[in-house]
This record gives C-alpha cells, structure tokens and sequence, in this order.
C-alpha cells in the first residue's frame, strides 16, 4: 500500500483554531463604517396579485434610507438557484423569478425590503408600508396542481404548472422485463419537505462603490455563480462585482447553491438606492418559510424480480413539489430517477418524473438531492421483495447490486465499488445475525435490524456545468499558495484542498495558506455543492501542484545539475535520489561525473534563487471532472413503543465506500452528520401546511430536528475502493450519510413491528395508527 | 429612548456599556462590544449558539435582557482562552474533528464547560443533557460528546497536578 505524508493523516482542520476561538468571521458577523439593516416585508397570502403598494409612510420614519419594491428595482427574471449559471444545453434553465414581483406565490414571498440605521427601525417601517392584496385561488399539493381546476401559478409549455422537462430515463425494455418477471411489487410512497436548517440563516452584506463597483460577503455556497446571477439581474459586468465568504459559512446542505435565498440581491437592490452598504440576516422564521427546503411530493416504485432472486424490471416515477418557484426543480427529479436506477444490476428500466409548481415555500437543492426520496421507496420495495421471495434481504442485495464495468443508465463508467464490503462490514457491526432474535412474546417495546443501500455523485457533470481551476504559487520564501473558489460550508474543504497541496509538493501542511470562497482572488469554480468539492475542486488542485511541482523540478535540476527525474521533494527539500553523486547517478552526465557540486537544497534557497532570476513558479490546473459513486450500506437497530408509537434509533452502523479518505475524520464527521439527518427525515422531521398555506413548523423547537439527546449510536465505518477518476482515489462523501438512512430505518421497523409505513416521517401518529390497524387485522 | 449603563464583569473585565431596556445581551456583546464569537443563529432561545455564561450558568444570551446582567461576571468564548492557551474543550474540539461549518462551536463549548466547571466527571446523559440546547446540524454530535469527555478527563487530571502542587 502507497504510504503518503499529509493525505490519508487525521490532521487537525486548519480553520479550527478561527472556530474554536471565536474569531472566525460568518456573513452574520459582518460589519462596515455606515451600514444600513435591511429587513423583509412577506406574503400573508399563499396567492395574490398586489393591486397597491404605498411605501410613503415608511419613507418618512426617522432613520429609514431606503424602500424597494416590485416599482423601484430591476425587471429582470432570474433563479434563485445556481443552475440559470449551470444547465447544460439544449436543456433552457427556467428563470420565474424578480427581486419583487407584483404577485406573491407563497406565504412569505417577497413584497419589499427597508433599509434603515437599526434593525427596529426598518422592522418598524416595515409595518408601515400598505399593501393591497386581491387573493388568488391557491393549491399545494403537486398532484392537485396539475388538475384543470387548479390555478396556473406560472405558464408552462410543458404541463400545467410543470417547471422544465418532463424527466425519461429508458434502459432495456422495461415493458418485455416485466413481462419475464416472476415476481413483481408495486408500490406509493410520499416523502416531506424536509428544511436544511444550517446553523447560520441567509445572509448578505452588499456594498455599492462609487465606481459601481458592487462587493457582496454572503453565505452562498458558489461565489462564482452566484456572481453570474447577480450580474444578470443588475446589469453589471461580472468582472465589476466580486462575491465572497468572508470567510466561513455555517452550514449549507444545499440551501445556498446559487444565492443565499434572495438575500444577495435584495441587500444590492437596497445598497444602491441608499448609496450605503446593507446587510440582510434572515430571521430564522423567514429562513424556514422562504428559503429552499427539500422536495415532498410521490415516488411510485415497481420491481421485477425473477424466482431465483435476480433483479429484472424497475420502473420508477417521481412526482415532486416544486414549491412556489423552481429553483432546482429541473435536476432533482432527474437524480432522484437517475441515482436509485443506478443501484442494483436490472436491465429493464424506466424511469418519468417532474416537480409542479404549488403555493408553498419553494424546493430547492438539500443533502442528496432526491436520492434520499428514491432510496426510502426502493430500499422499502427491496425489502418486501425479499420477504416475498423468502430470501435474506442482505443477500438479496448482495445478490443485485451494481460491479465495475456493468452497464447502467448513468452517463459514465461505474469505476468503483465498494458495497459489498460495505455491506459486510455494516452487518457485522450492528450484528445482523441477531435480527429476528430481540423480542420475546408480550414484549411492549420491539426490536427491529433493516439496512439500506445506495449511491450518490461526486460532482454534477454531466448533468450539469462542473468545472474547476487552481493555482498554486510558490512564494519567494517557499511557502506555497493556493487559490480555489470553492467555500468551506463546513466540510473541510480548506483543510483537504492544502492537504492534496502539501502531498504533491513534498512540503508540510503549516506551509500552505489557501485563498477560497472569492470571486476576486480565485480563479472561476462552480463550487461546493453535488459532494464535489475533494473530487472535483480536488482534481484541479492536484493538477495545479503537480504543474508547480514540475517547474521546481525543472529549475532544481538545473541547479543541483541533475536531471528532474532523479529528483524528490521532502519536507521542502529537493534533493537528488537514489546514489547521490558519482557514477551510480541516474542524473544527468555533469552529476554522474560528479560535475554537482550540492545533492539537495531547500525550497525556501530555491525559490529566492528564482526570484533574483525573475521568476516564480506557478501552477495552474484546469480540469473537467469525470464523475465516480460512492457506496453505502446503513444498518439500523430501531425500538418501537407498541404503547406510545415512538421509534428510537437504538443504532446506525454506517459503512460508505468513499474511495481514498483524504482526512478520515473530516470523512466520519460528514457520515455522522448525514445519518442523523437522515434519522431526522425518517421519523420527525417536517413542515407541513395548513389550508391557508401557512407553514406550520417554523421554527426549530416546532421542528423536530435530533438534538444531542436523540441521536443514536452511530459506527461510521469507511471502506476505501479507490476510483481510478478520483484525486488520489478519492470520491463524494458531503450528502451519502442521508441517502440510505430512512430505508435502513423503516425496514428495521417493519422488522420489529411488523408495520410497513409508506409514508415518512414515521412519527408516533403514524406508528400508532399502523399498529392499531396490524392489531385490528389480527 | 433612554438608556442606562451596564456595568458587568465580561471574561474578568470590568465592563460599562449603555444599553436600552429593550436590549438583548446577545446584541450589546456582539454589536457594542465586538465579541462576534458570540453567534446568534435564532433570536429565541432555540439553538444556543448564543449560550455564554453568567454567574456560573450556561444562558441563551438572546434570551436575556441586556440590563439584567447588571453587576453579573458574563463569560464568552473569547474569555475561556486562546492561541496563547487554549481551554482543554477548546483543544479538544479541534483535535477531535469536533467542528465543522462552526457556527455552533462557541455555544457547544460554553454549555460543556458550564457542565464541567461543576462536575468534571459527567456521565455520557449529563453531557447530552448539557449540550441538549445546542443545536448542531453537521457533526451528528459524536465527536461533540467525544470532545466533552476528553476535556474533563484532561481538566480532572490538571486538577490533581494543582491538587499535588497545594500537598507540597
């Protein structure tokens, strides 16, 4: 086995010492001299046309500078959303959105912003601002609102309120696999929306120069699309606003892939008619309602399956909410299709689905972006498959699932895997053996064991634009630099990107500095979102060390009078390997002669050598990522309260092949995160809505995320297949956690209880509801 | 409106500042007095990363009126230590993977170390108990709990070094 120096090495993060301290700086903690506080004015109704709006009563109070609507800010559509930077041709990105709109859509649609000295205050001139709504009729549920009667939210060429493309994924023949199927399953689930709910809310510190000049610090997870977006909307050149985090970011799981809701633009729109800089903080109310969430909606799976066990037919079809705007709309359909298609070896499938428009909150980008959805119905469906065939649902699996080089409806080659050393290694953490064996007879509380499988994406390409550069500079004293326009949402990016950095060059951590996250002083990178940023942005640093590398090399061999390939670098040495001097040299003639006078010399000498010669080594590295799966295998142990309907997760073993873990910890740390959101999405967490379209969880304490005292013990276990496609073998790991975590745990539940809920969260409600109706049948 | 001046004892230092009655600790720490460690991540009490402590207690600081720590000691993560020496969560929590975007770490700490100021040998409920207020979305909390458990063991073992340097 390669042995390596700083990849591979729990290092400490380097943006740790900022955090543990208290010093680092998050968009919310952002400051300059005069800034003004920017506040909201939202939509009480779900759907409404705005006949009036008289702002002149805010104008007047005392510390207001400045008032935007529908009427004073630019008519230009855009999306929220990264992908109007991103959507790859012949695909059109569909743009539904103003700043302000003489419609609201959604209970919490934008109507105005203030800008004032104070918070009170503009929240103050808020309240006095006069709306005159006239209320459109209102649907919000997807089904519902692709019916006659239902209110056209926004045209669509496609179907009533169908943002996009309908998505169809053909593999074999779908209708000839069933036929041949012995053993077929049809069945309906519905899936919540589920909020991200990242520590720090939706922010933005925009400032307006003089010149025109526009700076915004915000939470966005891309600056450099993010960029775009506002360009289009403002009218001003890319190359005249610089975006950027200044530096951290609490949190994303997706909810600022693009902007950070609509806190960017407003906070411009409010800078440049108050000619002073403006922050926007969303209240953590406004982040709930008006802030991307997960997509609800149905996912209909049917599988073939033959006598002996072999997976023939699938076909799937998703039905999404796409809330009162499209933002992600367009892709996550797709991926959900496209990621459970891509499990299991079937080679009949067929795959339609599409989001619809309803007055609701809209869907966005969150952690597994519809595979989530996918693999709760076909990890359910795989289990009662199993049932009925009378097989081990283990080694059903084990049985189906996916090896290098067999074919799939993926656009790229599946390279890797490790899931069947996922499986093991899961199964035998959580002691698979024992399932069927907890519970005696009169047991109140049940015990059940249920896995579930899956795989994900490290990047978005081919689905989407995914592209990434770097530079990394040595400095005239050695040090080196790196430049990469990815953020650290919080994932380790500014840890892992200078590890890759150090490996390459030979030099220790503490001598790389990284810029990241800044539209300014990085080259352009889609940036971190689809688990890309180790792969993707990885590869491009790789690229851009290696290119560096090369230089130093080929200047040292001149000075040492050897040939670049007898070189190394160690420690910031360069120095001559294998026999040093004289005949046994493998370097040029001048050395072998012994003609060298110096075996070594350090970077620092090196590149101070240079630069007295006027030159600087720089490396570049441009790259378009291919693409390779992770693989997971979650084992829940669950306890079902036949009393009460409450489910605990006693245990999670959850074992993803991530390829190479550059930093094991940092890999740990995004499995246990996922795998309690994923808890979370499984049994409690929800925002539902009530006939007037309100939101009825939102808030964290009517939400129920896992606290410290919910979570189960979690076993994150890495197997390390290592892609031939990734930065040392690495693969995505940032959404997997989440991906197996509801099957895994609604399958342990029927384990335990012998109830098969189709539908999550699996709350007490529901639990108690299904095992009254088990009881009844009996 | 009128205001009133505060005078309170903030990481030792005696502190005056002027408030209004509509004040919120949270605000006079992070806007008058700078200290942006302090995170504000709800405004109502229900994710703690606002916690600091005050009089010996771990408090959401959004909660408290800015005048009700009149004459009170208010400790926050800038006062706990630093680069120069670290408190034992603090390190801990580095060296342990126990921090990821963190937005939540300032408040994670605060409520640990009211935990431990009082009982350096908590049990695996205590601390989740203690920390139960402070939301976390990245880490699933095991690295949290694992931190908390290395900083009391390091805390109760330079309590029997002090403990040893009295006895001589």
């Amino acid at each position: 086995m390669s042995s390596f120096n700083v990849v591979g090495q729990n290092v400490r993060r380097l943006d740790a010492v900022e955090k543990a301290s208290g010093t680092a700086v998050f968009s919310t903690d952002f400051k300059l001299p005069g800034m003004l506080y920017g506040k909201v004015l939202r939509s009480p109704y779900p759907h409404a046309r705005i006949v009036n709006i008289d702002t002149s009563g805010a104008e007047k109070l005392p510390g207001v500078k400045a008032v935007a609507t529908h009427k004073n800010t630019p008519r230009e559509k855009f999306n929220t959303s990264a992908t109007m930077t991103f959507t790859v041709p012949t695909y059109e990105p569909v743009l539904d959105q103003y700043i302000f709109d003489n419609v609201v859509r959604y209970v919490g649609d934008e109507v105005a912003a203030v800008a004032a000295v104070s918070e009170q205050v503009a929240e103050e001139a808020l309240k006095l601002i006069r709306v005159e709504y006239e209320p459109l009729p209102a649907v919000f549920d997807p089904l519902e609102a692709m019916s006659p009667e239902a209110p056209v939210i926004h045209e669509c060429a496609t179907g009533k309120n169908i943002p996009g493309e309908i998505i169809r994924i053909p593999f074999g023949d779908i209708e000839k696999g069933l036929a041949e199927s012995d053993v077929i399953i049809e069945e309906h689930f519905k899936v919540p929306v589920q909020k991200q709910v990242q520590m720090e809310t939706q922010a933005a510190v925009a400032q307006v120069g003089a010149d025109g000049k526009i700076t915004v610090w915000s939470t966005t997870q891309t600056p450099h699309p993010s960029r775009m977006i506002l360009s289009k909307v403002f009218g001003v050149p890319h190359s005249k606003i610089r975006v950027l985090n200044p530096p951290y970011v609490g949190g994303g799981f997706g909810v600022r892939i693009g902007l950070s809701a609509k806190a960017e633009p407003i906070a411009v729109a409010l800078a440049m008619l108050a000619r002073k800089p403006v922050k926007v903080v969303y209240s953590r109310k406004e982040d709930f309602i008006a802030s991307d969430t997960r997509h609800g909606g149905y996912v209909t799976v049917k599988l073939g399956a033959r006598k002996d066990g072999a997976f023939h037919a699938i076909q799937m079809k998703g039905i999404l909410n796409a809330g009162a705007y499209c933002s992600f709309s367009c892709e996550t359909p797709g991926v959900l299709g496209a990621m459970g298609l891509a499990v299991y070896r079937i080679p009949h499938q067929y795959y339609y689905g599409h989001s619809v428009y309803t007055n609701t909150t809209p869907s966005g980008a969150m952690r597994g972006f519809g595979n989530p959805q996918a693999m709760f119905a076909i990890e359910s469906v795989v289990d009662m498959m199993a049932e009925k065939l009378g097989m081990d649902p283990l080694e059903l699996r084990l049985k189906n699932i996916m090896r290098v080089g067999d074919p799939w409806c993926l656009p790229y080659k599946c390279s890797s895997t490790g899931l069947a050393q996922c499986i093991e290694r899961g199964a035998r953490s959580i002691g698979w053996e024992r399932r069927g064996k907890l519970n005696r007879p009169g047991d109140k509380k049940l015990r059940g064991i249920g896995m579930g499988v899956g795989t994900h994406v490290s990047n978005a390409w081919p689905f989407c634009v995914d592209y990434d550069n770097a530079y990394v500079t040595i400095q005239q004293d050695g040090s080196v630099h790196l430049a990469a326009g990815v953020p650290d949402i919080g994932t380790g990016t500014s840890t892992t990107l200078p590890q890759f950095v150090a490996e390459v060059l030979g030099v220790r951590l503490d001598q790389v500095s990284m810029a990241f996250a800044d539209t300014l002083t990085t080259p352009f990178d889609i940036g971190s979102h689809a688990s890309r940023t180790c792969y993707a942005a990885g590869t491009a640093v790789v690229a851009a060390a290696r290119d560096a590398r090369k230089q130093i090399l080929d200047y040292a061999a001149d000075f040492l009078k050897v040939a670049p390939e007898g070189l190394d670098i160690k420690d910031s040495v360069i120095y001559v390997t294998g026999p040093n001097v004289g005949a046994e040299c493998a370097g040029t003639g001048v050395c072998r002669a012994g003609g060298g006078e110096r075996t070594s010399v350090t970077l620092k000498e090196l590149a101070y050598h240079a630069h007295l010669r006027n030159k600087q080594f720089i490396g570049v590295g441009r790259i378009v990522p291919d693409n390779a799966p992770p693989w997971h295998a979650h084992f829940a142990e669950v306890e079902v309260d036949t009393e009460t309907g409450q489910v605990r997760v006693i245990k999670m073993a959850a074992a993803h092949d991530v390829g190479k873990a550059i930093n094991p910890g940092i890999v740990e740390g995004q499995i246990e995160g996922g795998v309690l959101m994923g808890v979370g999405y499984a049994l409690s967490e929800e925002i539902r809505y009530d006939e007037k379209g309100r939101q009825l969880q939102d808030s964290i304490h009517k939400y129920m995320l896992p606290t410290a005292e919910d979570r189960p013990e979690i076993d994150a276990i890495i197997v390390e297949a290592e892609d031939p496609t990734g930065p040392f073998g690495a693969k995505g790991v940032g959404e997997t956690g989440l991906v197996p975590t509801a099957g895994a745990v609604a399958n342990a539940v029927y384990n335990a209880a012998g109830i098969r809920l189709k539908e999550i969260p699996l709350t007490p409600e529901k639990v108690f509801r299904a095992l009254q109706e088990k009881r009844g049948e009996a | 409106m009128t205001t009133k001046l505060l005078k309170f004892t903030l990481n030792g230092e005696m502190t005056e500042v002027a408030v209004s009655p509509s004040d919120m600790l949270v605000d006079v720490i992070r806007d008058r007095l700078n200290l942006i460690g302090t995170k504000k991540g709800c405004g109502k009490g229900e994710c703690g990363a606002c916690t600091v402590i005050m009089n010996g207690e771990a408090v959401n600081s959004c909660l408290v009126p800015a005048m009700k720590a009149m004459g009170a000691a208010v400790e926050t993560i800038e006062g706990i230590g630093g680069p120069e020496k670290f408190h034992p969560l603090q390190e801990s929590f580095m060296d342990l993977g126990a921090i990821q975007c963190g937005f939540c770490t300032p408040g994670m700490i605060m409520s640990s170390k009211a935990l431990l100021d009082k009982n350096v040998n908590p049990t695996s409920e205590e601390v989740r108990e203690a920390i139960a207020g402070n939301i976390c979305r990245c880490t699933g909390y095991v690295k949290i709990e694992e931190a908390v458990f290395a900083a009391a063991k390091k805390m109760r073992e330079n309590q029997i070094g002090r403990d040893r340097n009295e006895q001589f």
